[in-house]
């Protein structure tokens, strides 16, 4: 765990009042790093993600660094200016607003909208030619894509995804895995994706964790031998 | 300095004959006010006494405000204009028609009736089924600016503006008005506090704390809080009454909101939710400013402002918890209470007089947000004796099938009954009494209420509630007993809810949940958050439950093999729609919920 | 039949100027802000002192948005901060303000009705009526007032944030966005607007230190019906601004003074979302 790790989680425990959601769990990740969070409902990935960026507070001992740098205490906007890029599962979208106005929600300044909008419409044409219709409006799959867009507009180094593929056709699945391999590829940005949809984490993770009630019970290179054992019989319906 | 936190848990032994002492106490305390009162007069100047009858009055007109926003929740700007109503009662008759013993009496009877009817209109304004506090504050407020623009537009028969006085009234000595409104204020307090100490009164924290919960235990908050108000209403009229009849005046301000707003600040100064704080603040402010805004008129108001605002920003509880802390801390032992645990007799489960064979049937269910379509098209029945689950991903409309099946309201379109019963458009309590009983996915009943306490209130739609006392007995059903017995629950039987841990919590909420004996049982997620040995003992006591009493369970679990160790049937939902609907293995074995869950699906496929 | 036309239009000017600053408020703070009235009444008072001081009446508009914008940003650290978890002790919080900044008014300027110089006197013609030429600039102003905010809101990326909060604060927050900078300005800006509003209704009628509370009441009601919608605004101040002069000219004005209050609370009774579409 060196000091330059995208993302550092030691020791941390949270949850929602009484009920302790997530135990002490410790995880690291780098720069360049896509990391899937797997897990069945209900065993505290969201719930990681929030402590993350500060919605819940870190129970006492434990703290959370990005880039070296120590959020955990930080207020969530505080966080998210780190250049962190949080995708919630839910409600994750203004949808009254329009396109545009979503995707200059992902930016702290109007100035580098231009250029933000060239980067991800590269990715996601419609976007671009859409910008005036309001959020609520588009379908299913185009509004998690929306998602992603907003979130790269800013060019995030840490980008925190929760459950994208959820209720996705598998060509859209498709295009999303092409995105974040690319966005890794071409600025080094940490993603860290917590999913259900195991096929389509494995396929764009380079690492994955496995959290059982709250704790990480495994951790390994997607590759390495075993690691699709042990995700199956931990996942297995 | 002991820590009150702690001393409330475990072991501590029951104190018996515990509300026997309560009684004891409170008799003390009235007989010893009433002497003080008794010898006040002769004491005190004559100027002192009379501001302390109006005193007197304005308390328990505070009184009223304290039960209504202090215990129950509703913050209300309005118990001025139910003065007013009793006053002008009194000042309109003794001025038009003249004053008797006869017409005294009948003035007094005009003013509680007319106290009663707009009572009545301002609570079924205020209080419906999902109406928000908010609206029901902005009634309050409106009903006293009416009120006092009615009285304007009166012209010479109401006064207008500058009311009525010189009216005949009663020929006694100021004394005797002293003796009449301190009397009034004593009964009327010990009254409400042995009422917001007995069982009943509970009901009023359990509506303050959580009332949709209420609603699900079968409890019609709206009516419970119509019913306060009217009594409330019927004290302040006769306050109003008492003061028009000592003082022979009466003016537009004392049903206006000004002194609406007066009564709240006293009350929140005073303490709010502690009867004894709002009373002596009203008396405490209620003389001072008769005798400092003689001398400070502009600057007595400002420091009652600035001391109103102080308290509500860093003291919101108010200064009586703050002197009672001066004389050490009772209330850990008074919360340390309990009754004993009985079982109670066996009674046919609710809802099954009329029963036929289904205990659930839904007929093309739909339920729309804009037009984003949750559930579309849901058919099915379950018999008693069935434990069904609800499986699929999240968004997959699971938990809002819950709510439709408890609440009339929810539903877009298509139909359900209840055994045999039709839940139209109704509410949550009058379907609780169709037999349902909702477990709540987030365990959150009732913070500042006992276990024992609220386990009570899930009692009250079948026992009924004390009204001025507490049972020393607490009568559950024999499933309830078991769960409460197996999770070790009747050990805390005196804990407040929000100190027990989380699994004790989600035991708490399935024994409340039994103890509305239902005979349809809809859970959502109950072993989130559970450990191990939590989920296999729940999971024994529904298969119990199914088995040994006949209930149909309904049950949302995301824990797949919690679902496949108990259930008989099982129907999995995606994006709204039922995509299968049968046994445990032919759902496990299934290609179909293997690609739901693995996120592969888009569309729901034909079978 | 033109004048009484035009009554209702400078009315639901006159309600729209005083209810807009209450409802921006609402909307990002979800509280109701019951020193509102004593933002008003400030603002009156400011106009009171620039005719005291000899200036330019026109210079009370100006002078008054300033006081009610520092007085509101004073109020939001100290008190509206720490009851952002409790709504209704807000509203008694802000009640209590209220009361405050009567009493100092009283303390300062004395308790008694006084008047304000009217930046212009006169009326004009109007389609074969005369109508006082002030409250045709009250419509004008009311305009530039919803015009105005209109443009913060829908132009600017300040108002594009205060949007988001409004809408879904956990999600803006997660973003980046301060919510707190942004409540704390949405007050300042509630409490410019009632002063500015106080201002430009004080030629119309006098100053008095409780000048604020009907006002304060109807702007109060016509929020709530409105949602948080600047169009329902617009739509309920219309529709009971009318219904205010109707009742008033040709039933009773003590009537009409109470028309928008229990008008308000049935609709909200029979329909709960009111004016706004849901």
């Amino acid at each position: 765990m060196s000091a330059a790790s995208a993302l550092s989680v030691s020791g941390v425990s949270s949850g929602y009042g009484e009920a302790v959601i997530v135990r002490d769990v410790s995880l690291a990740m780098e720069s360049g790093e896509i990391l899937a969070l797997l897990g069945k409902n209900g065993m505290g990935k969201s719930t990681l993600l929030k402590t993350i960026m500060g919605f819940l507070p870190v129970r006492s001992g434990g703290s959370i660094r990005v880039f070296g740098d120590t959020v955990s205490g930080l207020p969530p906007y505080r966080v998210a200016r780190r250049a962190i890029a949080y995708t919630p599962q839910e409600q994750a979208l203004f949808q009254d607003l329009t396109v545009e106005e979503n995707l200059r929600l992902g930016l702290r300044d109007d100035r580098t909208f231009d250029a933000g909008l060239a980067r991800v419409t590269k990715a996601f044409a419609f976007v671009g030619e859409r910008l005036a219709q309001r959020a609520g409006t588009l379908s299913g799959g185009e509004q998690k894509m929306l998602l992603v867009a907003r979130a790269l507009m800013a060019a995030p180094k840490l980008m925190l995804i929760d459950e994208i593929t959820e209720g996705l056709q598998p060509s859209v699945i498709e295009r999303l895995a092409g995105v974040l391999r690319a966005q890794r590829d071409e600025f080094g940005t940490a993603i860290l994706l917590v999913e259900q949809n195991v096929r389509f984490a494995l396929s764009v993770a380079d690492s994955f964790a496995l959290i059982k009630s709250g704790e990480i019970v495994d951790r390994g290179r997607v590759g390495d031998a075993g690691a699709e054992a042990s995700i199956g019989t931990h996942l297995s319906v | 300095m002991s820590s009150a936190g702690i001393q409330g848990v475990a072991g501590s032994p029951a104190v018996a004959g515990k509300a026997r002492s309560d009684f004891r106490r409170v008799i003390v305390f009235s007989v010893v006010a009433l002497a003080v009162i008794g010898v006040a007069p002769y004491v005190l100047d004559t100027f002192m006494v009379n501001s302390l009858i109006r005193g007197f009055l304005y308390a328990a007109v505070a009184l009223t405000v304290d039960v209504l926003w202090g215990y129950t929740g509703v913050l209300t700007f309005g118990q001025s204009a139910f003065f007013g109503i009793g006053a002008y009662a009194a000042g309109l008759i003794f001025t038009h028609v003249g004053f008797s013993l006869g017409y005294a009496a009948l003035a007094l009877a005009a003013g509680v009736v007319a106290a009663i009817v707009v009572a009545g209109i301002i609570g079924w304004l205020s209080f419906y089924h999902g109406a928000s506090p908010l609206y029901a504050s902005v009634v309050s407020l409106v009903l006293p600016i009416v009120l006092t623009q009615v009285i304007y537009t009166g012209g010479e028969f109401t006064g207008s503006s500058s009311g009525l006085s010189g009216f005949e009234s009663f020929d006694v000595s100021m004394e005797l008005w002293f003796w009449v409104a301190g009397g009034y204020l004593v009964l009327l307090t010990a009254g409400a506090w042995l009422f917001v100490r007995s069982d009943a009164g509970r009901i009023l924290i359990a509506i303050r704390d959580n009332e949709p919960r209420c609603e699900y235990l079968g409890i019609n908050a709206s009516r419970v809080k119509i019913l306060l108000l009217t009594a409330g209403a019927v004290v302040a009229a006769i306050a109003g009454y008492a003061f028009a009849c000592a003082q022979m005046v009466v003016a537009p301000e004392y049903t206006g909101f000004v002194f609406g707003t007066e009564l709240v600040i006293w009350v929140a100064l005073g303490g709010r939710g502690t009867l004894l704080g709002p009373v002596i603040g009203t008396l405490l402010i209620d003389t001072s400013t008769s005798y400092l805004s003689g001398n400070l008129p502009f600057y007595w108001k400002l420091i009652i402002g600035l001391a109103f605002v102080i308290v509500i920003v860093a003291i919101p509880k108010g200064l009586m918890p703050l002197i009672g802390g001066l004389f050490g801390r009772r209330r850990g032992e008074a919360t340390v209470e309990v009754p004993t645990l009985v079982e109670a007799a066996a009674t046919p489960f609710a809802g099954l007089e009329g029963a036929g064979r289904l205990a659930v049937e839904l007929k093309g269910v739909r339920r729309h947000y804009g037009s984003l379509k949750v559930l579309e098209g849901i058919d099915f029945s379950v018999k008693r004796g069935e434990l069904l689950s609800l499986v699929g991903p999240n968004g997959a409309g699971k938990t809002t099938l819950m709510r439709c099946l408890s609440d009339g309201y929810e539903r877009s379109g298509g139909s359900i009954h209840i055994n045999d019963h039709d839940a139209a458009r109704l509410p949550p309590h009058r379907i609780v009494g169709f037999g349902i009983g909702r477990k709540f996915q987030t365990a959150n009943a009732f913070d500042t209420l006992t276990v024992a306490e609220s386990l009570r209130i899930a009692r009250t739609r079948i026992a009924g509630p004390a009204f001025f006392s507490r049972e020393a007995t607490l009568a559950l059903p024999k499933a309830a007993l078991q769960v409460i017995r197996a999770t070790g629950l009747d050990a805390v039987m005196g804990v407040e809810a929000k100190h027990l841990s989380h699994g004790m919590k989600q035991a708490l909420e399935l024994a409340m949940v039994l103890s509305l004996e239902p005979s349809v049982l809809l859970l959502d997620e109950p072993t989130a958050g559970l450990t191990k040995p939590e989920r296999t003992m729940i999971g024994t006591i529904l298969t119990d439950l199914v088995r040994d009493h006949g209930l149909c369970i309904l049950l949302v679990e995301h824990d797949l093999d919690f679902v496949r160790e108990i259930s008989s049937r099982v129907i999995v939902l995606h994006q709204g729609r039922i995509v299968l609907d049968g046994t445990v293995a032919e759902v496990v074995e299934s290609e179909l919920v293997r690609t739901i869950y693995s996120g592969g699906l888009h569309a729901p496929a034909k079978p | 039949m033109i004048a009484t036309l035009l009554d209702i239009v400078t009315s639901a000017a006159i309600l729209y100027a005083v209810a807009a600053g209450l409802l921006i408020v609402f909307g990002v703070m979800k509280i109701i802000n019951f020193a509102h009235g004593g933002f008003l009444t400030i603002g009156g008072y400011s106009a009171l002192a620039v005719t005291k001081l000899g200036w330019n009446p026109w210079a009370s508009l100006v002078f008054a948005t300033g006081i009610g914008f520092v007085a509101g940003m004073i109020i939001e650290r100290l008190v509206v901060k720490p009851l952002y978890s409790r709504p209704l002790d807000a509203i008694l919080a802000t009640w209590g303000l209220g009361i405050i900044i009567g009493q100092l008014i009283t303390i300062a300027f004395g308790r008694e009705v006084q008047f304000v110089q009217s930046p212009m006197s006169g009326a004009i013609e109007f389609a074969g009526a005369s109508y006082s030429s002030y409250r045709l600039v009250l419509v004008l102003a009311a305009t530039v007032i919803g015009v105005g905010i209109a443009a913060l809101l829908q132009k600017t990326r300040l108002g594009l944030v205060t949007r988001a909060v409004i809408m879904n604060e956990d999600l803006a927050r997660g973003l980046g966005i301060n919510s707190g900078l942004v409540r704390f300005f949405t007050f300042s800006l509630g409490a410019a607007l009632a002063s500015l509003a106080g201002a430009l209704i004080t030629p119309l009628s006098s100053v008095d230190p409780n000048m604020g509370v009907p006002w304060l009441v109807n702007a109060f009601m016509l929020v709530l019906v409105s949602g948080v919608s600047f169009m329902s605004l617009l739509v309920a101040t219309v529709v009971f601004g009318g219904a205010q002069v109707l009742v008033s000219t040709y039933v009773s004005p003590v009537l009409g003074g109470l028309t928008i209050v229990v008008a308000a609370a049935v609709l909200m009774r029979v329909r709960p979302q009111g004016f706004s579409r849901e």
